[in-house]
């Protein structure tokens, strides 16, 4: 797995690391949900994103709080993340399962993804970036 | 304790200006020597981060359940000049408008003997629970706009309540300036379908009984008796309020050119309080505010009729002792060096806490201060407490909280099992009913601070006094 989980006290800390830009959004995708419900599956609903922002951060920011809105309305799950990213614009495909209470309910409601330490930083090989999910 | 901080009393720490650049304020916060040990650098850092915002007056402050959030730390308090300061969605959080309300039965836990676990069920059949949760209640586009005005007024007059109700509310149920233009019609799709559930993570609706009275006199003015048994709901502002949170944050970060102000962390994104951006950022959050009102009212009702149909008590006799709020930002007047000024208070994560005669609290209530309610963690006592003088001159009439969490969810789900925890609180005698047992491994007792200890640092720092200790019976989770 590209993310991992850190200590936070109160919220959940994501670290999530990617050869590139677009495979930080992808995975970062992937965090929330794991987050949110746990495994899920690939059965084919599928859901188109565009955005555009200021920076990548902000971009980052707005794309995971779209995935909060369309699984909020939609219960949709989604574990395939199909990211295009061209400067700071991007645009997505994703794709999940319709929400199950009985395989769905083991993770934790996420209530907004927060600013704070968000930076996406260039290392050696990696890109990598610590997310604050409030819970 | 950490570096750099000095103790100022007994109870009362102060962070000088300097602990991190461009401080306008000495940050202050409460918290007995035993409590410091848990005390996180990150959450000091937020504290000061908080005392460098334009129109900071007098101390950047925080309660003893303080611990490190995102923007203000939680159990963060700070008042900004009308004219002067700022306001932002970082000191009020995700969920506006997230508290907690406590109604009393005149059922006695013997009443309860042998038909609790039923009762547990019951109630978690009748409040929608936990992550994909949606409501019973079929509500349209116009009515979620008067909700957004009227708040849990709302409710009472569609027969989800009564009267009384909404004068044992803060702002009985309805803060004024709610702007309906400025909450986006993604948070409203989000709002429809949730009113009327409980929410997940930490949120919950819990039967307790009143273990002992520790001020008898505030007792009976809040009509609260031991042995009584009482429920007592814990949510917010679901979808809604969690989409107008986003939203404004986004339009607030993107105008802090247009201000010129220099933050320390983004989260902290404001804007003059009455500027476009702050006024649609207040008039959005008020709307978020007023639908958490009607969201534990309605919860409130289903929870009455439970009772009432499984005990034969009549509806009225569930009488709510108070409802407040833990994450808002309020215009409020307050004293400042012996002169009324209007303020803007941010609270997150902290309670208000408006002593005897304050403005806004009800005549009933007059003689001895608000009721204050602080739940405790899953297992552990809550405590109603009542506002004081002493946190109107020192904390804006704020409180704490809660415990406050001492470890992560990550460490509690490697150190405790949901399973294990739900039979051994059974042995004690509490039911627990969640969506799912890891749920429960999250929200375990022993990764909070102990309440008690909390409740103390703010009983003895005469932020607010007990008045009675409850402990739980059953609990439904999300």
């Amino acid at each position: 797995m590209s993310f991992e989980e850190l200590d936070h006290t109160a919220d959940v800390l994501m670290r999530v690391r990617g050869t590139t830009i677009t495979e930080v959004f992808s995975d970062a995708g992937r965090a929330l949900f794991h987050v949110m419900y746990g495994p899920c599956e690939d059965r084919g609903i599928e859901r188109q994103i565009s955005l555009a922002a200021e920076d990548l951060e902000s971009l980052l920011i707005d794309y995971l709080s779209e995935l909060l809105f369309i699984t909020d309305v939609e219960n949709i799950v989604f574990c395939t993340f199909d990211v295009d990213i061209q400067g700071t614009r991007l645009s997505a495909a994703i794709r999940g399962e319709p929400f199950d209470p009985a395989r769905h309910s083991a993770g934790a409601l996420i209530k907004g993804v927060s600013y704070f330490g968000l930076e996406i930083v260039k290392e050696e090989e990696a890109y990598v970036v610590d997310i604050i999910f409030d819970i | 304790m950490l570096e750099g901080i000095n103790q100022i009393g007994d109870l009362e720490w102060e962070v000088p200006v300097g602990y991190v650049p461009n401080m306008r304020v000495p940050g202050r916060f409460f918290l007995s020597r035993a409590l410091a040990e848990t005390l996180e650098e990150g959450a000091v850092r937020q504290l000061a981060n908080v005392a460098t915002l334009p129109g900071i007056v007098k101390h950047s402050l925080a309660m003893p359940d303080i611990h490190w959030g995102y923007g203000f730390p939680i159990g963060g308090v700070a008042a900004f000049d009308m004219t002067e300061g700022v306001i932002s969605p970082g000191g009020v959080g995700f969920d506006i408008n997230c508290g907690v309300r406590l109604i009393t039965t005149p059922l006695t836990e013997t009443d309860l003997a042998g038909r609790k676990r039923d009762l547990i069920e019951r109630l978690f059949a009748a409040v929608p629970t936990g992550v994909g949760a949606k409501s019973t209640l079929r509500v349209s586009n116009k009515e979620l706009a008067d909700i957004m005005v009227s708040g849990a007024r709302w409710a009472v007059e569609r027969g989800l309540g009564t009267g009384a109700d909404l004068i044992r509310c803060e702002e009985e149920g309805a803060m004024p300036g709610a702007d309906p233009g400025a909450v986006s019609a993604k948070a409203r799709q989000r709002g429809l379908p949730q009113l009327g559930t409980l929410g997940a993570g930490n949120h919950f609706l819990e039967v307790q009984v009143v273990r002992e009275i520790i001020d008898p006199e505030a007792a009976k003015v809040y009509g609260i008796t031991e042995g009584q048994v009482c429920f007592m709901v814990h949510c917010g502002s679901r979808g809604l309020g969690h989409q107008v949170a986003t939203d404004h944050l986004r339009l607030l970060e993107r105008a802090l050119g247009k201000y010129g102000i220099l933050l320390p962390d983004r989260q902290l994104a404001c804007a003059p309080i009455d500027s476009p951006e702050g006024r649609a950022y207040y008039g959005g959050m008020v709307c978020a505010a007023n639908y958490a009102w009607t969201n534990r009212q309605v919860i409130m009702h289903e929870a009455r009729k439970v009772f009432a149909q499984m005990y034969g008590i009549d509806y009225d006799e569930m009488r709510l002792i108070y409802d407040v709020a833990h994450n808002v930002a309020k215009f409020e007047r307050h004293d400042v060096d012996g002169a009324s000024m209007e303020v803007c208070v941010h609270r997150k994560g902290a309670t208000r806490a408006f002593g005897p005669n304050a403005p806004g609290i009800p005549h009933e209530y007059a003689a001895v201060g608000q009721p204050v309610i602080i739940p405790g963690s899953m297992g552990t006592s809550s405590y109603l407490l009542h506002g004081t003088t002493i946190a109107m001159q020192k904390t804006w009439g704020s409180t704490c909280h809660g415990a406050g969490r001492v470890l992560s969810r990550s460490q509690a789900k490697k150190e405790v099992r949901g399973k294990e925890l739900r039979e051994q609180l059974a042995k004690e005698g509490i039911l627990v009913r969640a969506s799912h047992d890891s749920v429960l491994a999250e929200e375990a007792p022993e990764v909070y601070k102990p309440s008690h200890e909390v409740v103390r640092v703010v009983h003895e720092a005469g932020l607010s006094g007990i008045v009675a200790r409850l402990d739980p019976l059953g609990v439904i989770k999300g």
